[in-house]
């Protein structure tokens, strides 16, 4: 159990937390390597600047004195000059070449020359083991003195220590900051996500036994606010369908019940005494009636079952509406005439329908009808369709059914009037514009009422073509 | 005419057996699918009452052996409404189906029709008692004497002559005379009995039409 609890928030952090701080690690690399990159390279060429200022200053030293020097000594002073110029650390040298041998100077002397001999610009040289940069310079005679070569060279070993020290400082420089960057990431992921975990945290406190619990809105950031928006809606919508089922089971409970203890009761009534043959075939008749009444709640439970699991309509074919209403009423006809009412059709509509479902479903509305329908009256059906769908509404006159009915008449076993609770069969179950209902959703439909004026309309729309999209 | 029921359920099988037995019907039964199959395929048997859930080898595997080797009429039980097992019931060849509960009535209604199927000669005059029915003429006669009816109405008694001593239940009448393929919940076969009674049974005396409570109607000479 702790283990689990554990890995799941573990999970919950390389989701989301673990995944920023890594992208910020991955972004924090790259700004740092570029960064770092283009350091060095200025540093490089910055250096090597340095570098050759430091040589081409020294041997403009050397030569203004070599071209202004006035004799005699020239040789002499020279070399002096070059003494005192060279620092102690013996980074920069000198080296000076002419035919007159007291114009000579510098170690490797021949060495020196015979590798700079021909060569323009900076000139690379290693002497002694020191790589060393250098300069050349060929002075022509004057009257003062002979034809001098002159030669000014660098270690380039501070440069490169330098170089070295400066890479090597910034790619530290760099790594901490990509490391501090990740970790600073992680740590505002965390804060940024703190909202996210305690709604998560609040969604698993709520249970069957707190189903009326509610996320509480304010506390949250905007960005999460309309996702528990969404959450609290979809409870609401659970909470609803809970109690609708609820009330359903006490319902189908209820109605149940009476046939059942009917049945119970006249049993044992008639076992309790010896009985003639006729008076246990009545009993078994009267309970054979009762039977009948269970098995018809049985199988229209099953059927609104089927079609709230969203069992659609098969075996479809387009129809005219108008012929299946005709049908339907012509087989409810003796009813009608018994109720002392007519029926009139308007409009027709093609549609593809299950004959059957949708006969079944008239049934119902015509029954609707008849038992809110003043005598006398006719009852009119109207046909209309729009680009996706087909509605049959079925109009009564008489008495108005108020809202609050109105608004709930196809719930299941829902009786507008509590007193005709106790209606012959043709009353149904309380079932009947419930599977009316079942019926239009098969077809991808919905079902409609309304009471004024006198006037009441109860009827289903069903889809002209079945995948098209749900109206409702 | 010899019945196969399969069947593992004992309180049906036994209800099943005693009624077909009452019914005329030579009756055999098996318990479950595996003897079911055997008993189909090595007797000869008229129709088979066969239900889709049964131990050792299912409804449906018991019908598709049967299929390779024998034409039996099958009427498959099943205990599910939904149109899948239908679909496939009637895929697998079974001639008809009954969702269980079903009436015992609609049974033997239903047993009848397909082993009737195919060889029907009807004659088109019907005679029930002093009640005389013309199919082709659409005239009723009751002791010689002209009962005028409603279209419905005739179709209503050309069934039940036709059906005479056959209890027939209201969702059957109800689909046969209507073509309402469906359990319909009004009172709407009722009313036209009553009304159908009203013409041809009460000014006579000697009632033809019965109802049997919880059951149905039926069409017979009682005396």
């Amino acid at each position: 159990m702790c283990w689990k609890a554990v890995n799941r928030t573990a999970d919950f952090k390389s989701t989301i937390a673990l995944r920023l701080a890594l992208l910020f690690a991955v972004l924090a690399l790259i700004a740092f390597a570029l960064i770092t990159l283009v350091l060095n390279v200025v540093m490089a060429r910055e250096l090597q600047r340095h570098e050759y200022e430091q040589i081409e200053s020294r041997r403009q030293d050397m030569r203004y004195m070599l071209q202004h020097a006035r004799p005699p000594g020239i040789a002499l002073r020279a070399r002096e000059k070059i003494e005192a110029l060279t620092p102690t650390d013996g980074h920069a040298m000198y080296w000076l070449w002419s035919e007159d041998p007291d114009f000579r100077y510098g170690q490797e002397l021949t060495t020196v020359l015979g590798a700079t001999v021909g060569k323009a610009g900076m000139i690379e040289l290693d002497i002694d083991g020191r790589h060393i940069h250098a300069l050349r310079e060929e002075l022509v005679a004057s009257a003062a003195r002979p034809a001098v070569t002159l030669v000014v060279g660098v270690d380039t070993r501070p440069f490169a220590r330098t170089a070295h020290s400066f890479r090597v400082a910034s790619v530290l420089i760099a790594l901490i900051g990509v490391l501090l960057v990740s970790a600073l990431g992680y740590w505002v992921a965390r804060v940024g996500l703190a909202p996210l975990v305690r709604l998560s945290r609040a969604i698993r406190e709520i249970g069957p036994h707190n189903r009326a619990q509610r996320l509480t809105l304010p506390a949250l950031p905007s960005e999460l606010a309309q996702l528990g928006a969404s959450f609290n809606a979809a409870l609401d919508r659970l909470e609803l369908a809970y109690q609708q089922l609820a009330t359903f089971n006490d319902d189908v409970a209820h109605e149940l019940r009476t046939p059942l203890g009917n049945l119970i009761g006249q049993t044992q009534v008639a076992l309790t005494r010896e009985r003639g043959v006729e008076e246990m075939r009545e009993l078994l008749q009267s309970n054979l009636e009762e039977l009948e009444r269970l098995r018809q709640i049985v199988a229209d439970m099953l059927f609104l079952a089927r079609a709230d699991q969203g069992e659609r309509a098969s075996r479809l074919q387009a129809v005219s509406l108008a012929q299946e209403v005709q049908k339907t009423a012509e087989f409810m006809d003796i009813l009608f005439d018994e109720a002392g009412l007519t029926v009139q059709v308007q409009g027709d509509a093609v549609a593809s329908i299950e004959s059957a479902l949708f006969r079944r479903a008239l049934t119902n509305l015509f029954q609707n009808a008849m038992q809110y329908a003043r005598a006398g009256t006719c009852i009119t059906i109207d046909i209309r369709s729009d680009a996706t769908h087909a509605y049959v509404a079925i109009s009564n006159a008489g008495e108005a059914i108020a809202p609050e009915h109105i608004a709930r008449i196809f719930d299941r076993f829902y009786r507008v009037d509590s007193s005709r609770t106790h209606q012959p069969a043709s009353a149904g179950h309380g079932l009947g514009l419930a599977i009316v209902k079942a019926v239009a959703s098969m077809h991808q439909g919905s079902v409609f009422a309304r009471s004024e004026a006198g006037t009441t309309t109860v009827g289903l729309a069903v889809a002209l073509s079945q995948g098209v999209g749900l109206a409702s | 005419m010899k019945v196969l029921i399969v069947e593992d359920e004992a309180k049906t099988a036994d209800y099943l057996r005693q009624g077909l037995t009452e019914q005329g019907y030579n009756v055999e039964l098996a318990v479950d699918g595996i003897d079911g199959q055997h008993l189909a395929l090595q007797q000869h048997f008229d129709v088979i009452v066969l239900d889709a859930m049964l131990p050792g080898k299912d409804g449906f595997a018991v019908l598709r052996a049967l299929r390779e080797f024998k034409n039996t009429p099958v009427l498959m039980l099943t205990a599910r409404d939904g149109t899948q097992d239908r679909v496939k019931g009637l895929q697998e060849g079974a001639d008809d189906y009954l969702v269980k509960p079903f009436s015992f009535n609609e049974l033997v209604a239903r047993i009848q029709a397909i082993t009737r199927r195919g060889n029907v000669q009807e004659s088109t005059q019907l005679r029930v008692g002093d009640l005389l029915v013309d199919l082709i003429s659409r005239r009723v006669l009751r002791a010689g004497q002209r009962i005028d009816l409603t279209a419905k109405e005739f179709a209503l008694l050309a069934l039940l002559c036709r059906r005479q001593g056959e209890i027939l239940s209201k969702t059957v009448i109800a689909e046969l005379v209507w073509d309402m393929n469906f359990d319909s919940n009004t009172n709407v076969v009722e009313v036209a009995i009553k009304r159908l009674r009203a013409k041809m049974d009460q000014p006579f005396g000697v009632s033809l039409l019965h109802t049997i409570r919880g059951m149905g109607y039926v069409l017979e000479s009682r005396e």
